[in-house]
């Protein structure tokens, strides 16, 4: 990587979370080249199930079949929301983009219909989402009929038990069945991790024991659901020859954070930005950023005494307080890559609302950078910081996406948006003098 | 010394020689090193010997060899790949101590009689002698000087025989040409040839015009000689030289090193006249020779004979992978073929942890002569068993990168060699770090560790802070992409600990406890979990230096280990 030093860069990305993954995506589609830092490893908390927007507003708790009417509902009460400025028809090219990215790389991703879809989850709740992998779309639709199903766990595998999930869930539900098998080839060892079972179940012999062993117990069940250990690189293959030897719907249930789906998530994120050659310095934080007219200089840390990358234009994707994008003391938040401003409370005792889980969420999770429309961090003075200077994300200031369920469209949308923004600005001709 | 007291000392000298050459010969098929060998008897080994030799004599592959021999053992082309200059002081030491062997050692047997008429002091042998003889004091310097080059990196071992050689070659090279100049300039030399030649024929002006003649073309040092003699008793001298003198010696400045050396001396030839100096040095320059010739299977000398087999061996077995038999053998090869040049030392990878620790038993050279000693001094022998510990520790330190066998100018089997010696030292109960700590369980290493717990910041900077180890979730995505834990679940043996419990362990301040854990010591070093850890925790760095302080402080009470 020691071309990184002089190569000045179209894009600089700072963080590889879901918004710095897709900031990097849609601007290396453009054909921008395009430089991302950061540690890989918050896309682990992913689930692979991609929301768009499912709650508005949040205080009702009032969940939404189509995310659009929802999208049109949040513009009107919450304009300041990084959702509201992105469109639908930018939000649909985006989720088709990135969804077909993913298929491309393995992991397939069932057709978005601009609806919303009740998914199943190892603790028996429904969450609402907007794309399914294909592993889990079955699930979907028996959500919607409730036939006669089996649910299959495995003995030592704690992060899932399919009787939780029927016992939570059975009443409404009557048709809905738990068995435990062992699975092949780990029956001395008492401690299971699903991404040791997800990689030993690609292989074919691993992968046929299994369906032996649920074979007898089908019942009259009409679909078959596991926890989501089908396989990690070939996860599409795995869940289609499953199908097959059990002649039945086989659908995966999202287990607990971190989970095998987020880990494909982000090997197949991985492999995405390198199909489209995104120079990636993933142990590596940026230090320092310095700007002039025309040009950002990030120093890193992954060497010893440290390195530059040049970059026209830089997206802040740092996340929020897990990311380390914004951090808390004890009176104030502030941003931690550029110390940029942060809309906030006034005060501490703002931060929170009486009542730990008070529907509503607190005023301190709607803290974040504001920033212009293109979705430029705004300095002191109400301007944009610097003129190709972007944030992308959970940064982003007026949005409790963990409580709206649009963590993922926030990503995504913002990215697109200001990847498109980024694009006409290389594009533009240098203002005279 | 009378013609046939010096063929006895010849004799004695050339017995004493082919005694330890069947007793070095003979090392190769006795020295055992590594455990398969120990299992094969000398027999098999002298027969898969004889066999190999015979066949390979015998077989379409001889083109091969011998371009191999013509390539590898004269040229040298893998010593010039690596250090030029030291190829070139090579070379020269090579032609010249076989030409001066061959011109001028062996001169009675054979250019006496392949060439009529030769005599040492005329063309063109004087000035080959001297042209030879500069080649070889040439080679000696650069090859001295490459090695002090070598040594600035890393310091290379050697052995008594290594020097003995280089010492007497040097006197060898030195006296002659000491010789040669004391001869040149003698007046006693020049009384001794004029009293053989012309006996009571020569008249005293004759012999004084003869005088005048040699002091000034040949710089003979007389007493009375004029600094500016009469030009016609020049004539004379020069007339008679002709006739007398000419046809058994060439002008001394054919002797090109020789003659200024002469010059040099002027005046002090005389006295060294006086006490015999040209017998002494001729007695000089013999016995470093004879000695020489006596101790060559106990010298550097040796690798004369064996670097050309063990590159002849190599080029067989190229061909054909050796026999366990031939691989024993070749072991044992190595240890004399060794030249100790330490170009492997330079290449060791390892290199700045031998540094680091002070421990040169971790360097090639270094631990060829202790596998070397281990074989010789027998498992059953320990005597010292620190001494022992130090030397596992640079045996399995070793990275195994092979560099030093890529790129031995000798081409030995060294990584084969390692091999050996890294099971020697196992089965003789000093095995690698990562065994003998599996010897007890991590709860055991702990209770054994003396009150003080944890280090510094200086020498444990990450399971010190609090801060590397604080933002972890306990959410096992390490465990989760650790392939050590996913291949070992289910087996016996399978690790004690998973990542993300070290990681607990250290959070609790319980550091002491992970320092003996199968998960430190088994751990691949693939780095997965520290690039896929959500919280950004270096997880192999502190692996890394967990085992590093687990090395340095379990090695403190290891020895009340051993249940023997």
């Amino acid at each position: 990587m020691n071309g990184n030093r002089t190569r000045l860069f179209d894009v600089a990305v700072i963080g590889a979370g879901m918004a710095g993954m897709a900031t990097s995506l849609f601007a290396a589609r453009r054909d921008l080249s395009c430089v991302q830092v950061g540690n890989g490893g918050g896309i682990l908390f992913a689930s692979g199930l991609l929301d768009l927007l499912g709650v508005h507003p949040v205080a009702d708790r009032r969940r939404w079949d189509c995310p659009f009417e929802a999208l049109s509902s949040l513009r009107r009460d919450l304009p300041d929301h990084p959702l509201a400025r992105v469109g639908d028809d930018a939000l649909r090219a985006a989720f088709e983009a990135f969804v077909s990215e993913l298929g491309a790389v393995g992991l397939p991703y069932a057709p978005l219909d601009g609806a919303n879809h009740p998914v199943l989850t190892s603790i028996g709740t429904v969450k609402t989402t907007y794309a399914v992998p294909r592993s889990m779309m079955a699930g979907v639709e028996m959500m919607r009929s409730r036939p006669s199903c089996l649910l299959v766990d495995f003995r030592g595998l704690r992060e899932f038990s399919a009787r939780q999930v029927v016992a939570k869930i059975g009443a409404d539900w009557p048709g809905l069945h738990s068995v435990r098998v062992e699975f092949p080839g780990f029956e001395a060892v008492s401690e299971l991790y699903a991404a040791h079972l997800a990689r030993a179940i690609e292989s074919a012999a691993t992968r046929d024991s299994v369906a032996e062993r649920v074979r007898p117990l089908l019942g009259d069940a009409t679909a078959v659901g596991f926890p989501a250990v089908l396989g990690l690189s070939r996860s599409g293959e795995v869940h289609e020859r499953l199908q097959q030897s059990l002649g039945l719907p086989v659908f995966e249930i999202p287990t607990m954070p971190t989970s095998v789906p987020g880990l494909r998530l982000k090997d197949a994120m991985e492999a995405a930005l390198a199909a489209w050659r995104v120079v990636r310095h993933v142990q590596a934080k940026v230090t320092k950023v310095s700007f002039d007219d025309d040009v950002a200089t990030l120093s890193l840390d992954d060497v010893p005494g440290g390195q530059t990358i040049r970059a026209r234009s830089v997206v802040l994707a740092t996340g929020r307080f897990t990311g380390g994008g914004l951090s808390a003391g004890r009176g104030h938040v502030s941003e931690r890559v550029l110390d940029l401003p942060v809309h906030q409370p006034g005060t501490r005792g703002e931060w929170h609302r009486r009542d730990f889980l008070d529907p509503a969420g607190h005023p301190v999770n709607r803290a974040g950078l504001a920033t212009d429309g293109d979705f430029r961090p705004l300095s002191a003075d109400g301007r944009p910081a610097w003129h190709r200077l972007f944030a992308t994300g959970s940064i982003l200031a007026h949005q409790d996406w963990m409580r709206e369920k649009c963590g993922s469209g926030l990503a995504i949308g913002t990215a697109w948006t200001a990847v498109e923004a980024i694009s006409r600005g290389l594009q533009a001709p240098r203002k005279a003098g | 010394m009378s013609a046939s007291s010096f063929r006895i000392a010849v004799y004695i000298a050339l017995g004493l020689c082919a005694l330890g050459l069947l007793w070095r010969l003979s090392a190769w098929l006795r020295v055992r090193i590594g455990p398969d060998a120990r299992a094969i008897p000398f027999h098999r080994r002298l027969a898969s010997a004889l066999h190999g030799a015979f066949s390979f004599a015998f077989s379409r592959r001889l083109p091969g060899v011998l371009k191999a021999f013509l390539l590898d053992v004269l040229l040298q082309r893998r010593l010039f790949a690596e250090a030029k200059v030291r190829w070139l002081g090579h070379l020269l030491i090579l032609l010249g101590f076989t030409a001066l062997l061959l011109m001028h050692a062996l001169a009675a047997l054979l250019t006496q009689k392949l060439f009529k008429g030769y005599q040492p002091t005329l063309d063109p042998y004087l000035f080959l002698r001297n042209v030879f003889g500069a080649m070889a004091v040439a080679g000696i310097v650069l090859v001295i000087a490459g090695r002090r080059r070598a040594q600035r990196v890393a310091p290379t071992a050697h052995r008594l025989g290594d020097r003995v050689f280089v010492a007497l070659l040097s006197i060898v090279m030195v006296s002659g040409f000491l010789l040669e100049a004391q001869k040149i300039a003698s007046p006693a030399a020049f009384q001794r040839m004029v009293d053989e030649y012309f006996g009571e024929d020569i008249s005293p002006e004759d012999l004084s015009a003869l005088k005048a003649a040699w002091a000034v073309d040949y710089g003979v040092a007389f007493e009375d000689a004029a600094a500016d003699p009469d030009p016609a008793l020049l004539e004379t001298g020069r007339e008679l030289h002709k006739d007398a003198c000419a046809s058994c010696h060439s002008l001394p400045t054919s002797a090109f090193v020789s003659y200024p050396v002469s010059r040099v001396m002027g005046p002090a030839v005389r006295p060294l006249d006086d006490v015999d100096a040209a017998k002494w040095l001729w007695y000089l320059h013999v016995f470093a020779c004879l000695l020489g010739l006596a101790v060559l299977p106990f010298t550097r000398l040796f690798h004369a004979i064996s670097d050309p087999v063990s590159l002849l061996v190599n080029g067989a077995a190229s061909s054909r992978p050796l026999s366990d038999a031939g691989r024993a053998s070749r072991r044992a090869l190595a240890i004399d073929a060794c030249v100790r040049c330490g170009l492997c030392d330079t290449r060791c990878s390892v290199a700045p942890i031998a540094r680091f620790m002070n421990n040169a038993s971790l360097l090639p050279s270094h631990k060829l002569l202790s596998t070397f000693r281990f074989a010789r001094e027998g498992r059953g022998r320990l005597r010292d068993g620190a001494r022992y510990d130090r030397i596992a520790e640079g045996a399995f330190l070793c990275s195994s990168c092979g560099r030093c066998t890529e790129r031995c100018p000798v081409g030995l089997g060294l990584d084969d060699l390692w091999t050996a010696q890294r099971d020697d030292l196992a089965a003789a109960g000093h095995p690698a770090a990562a065994k003998w700590v599996q010897s007890r369980t991590a709860s055991e290493w702990a209770d054994l560790l003396p009150a003080p717990p944890g280090e510094g910041p200086a020498v444990a900077p990450l399971s010190s802070d609090r801060r590397t180890f604080s933002p972890c979730v306990q959410c096992q995505t390490c465990t989760n992409v650790c392939p050590v834990v996913a291949h070992t679940a289910g087996a016996g043996d399978g690790v004690d600990l998973t990542p993300q419990k070290v990681m607990n362990l250290l959070r609790l301040g319980m550091v002491d406890l992970a320092l003996g854990s199968r998960m430190v010591w088994d751990c691949a070093t693939c780095y997965q979990c520290q690039e896929h850890c959500p919280e950004g925790i270096r997880v192999t760095d502190v692996m890394l230096e967990l085992r590093q302080s687990a090395y340095r402080r379990l090695a403190t009470v290891r020895d009340r280990r051993r249940p023997e």
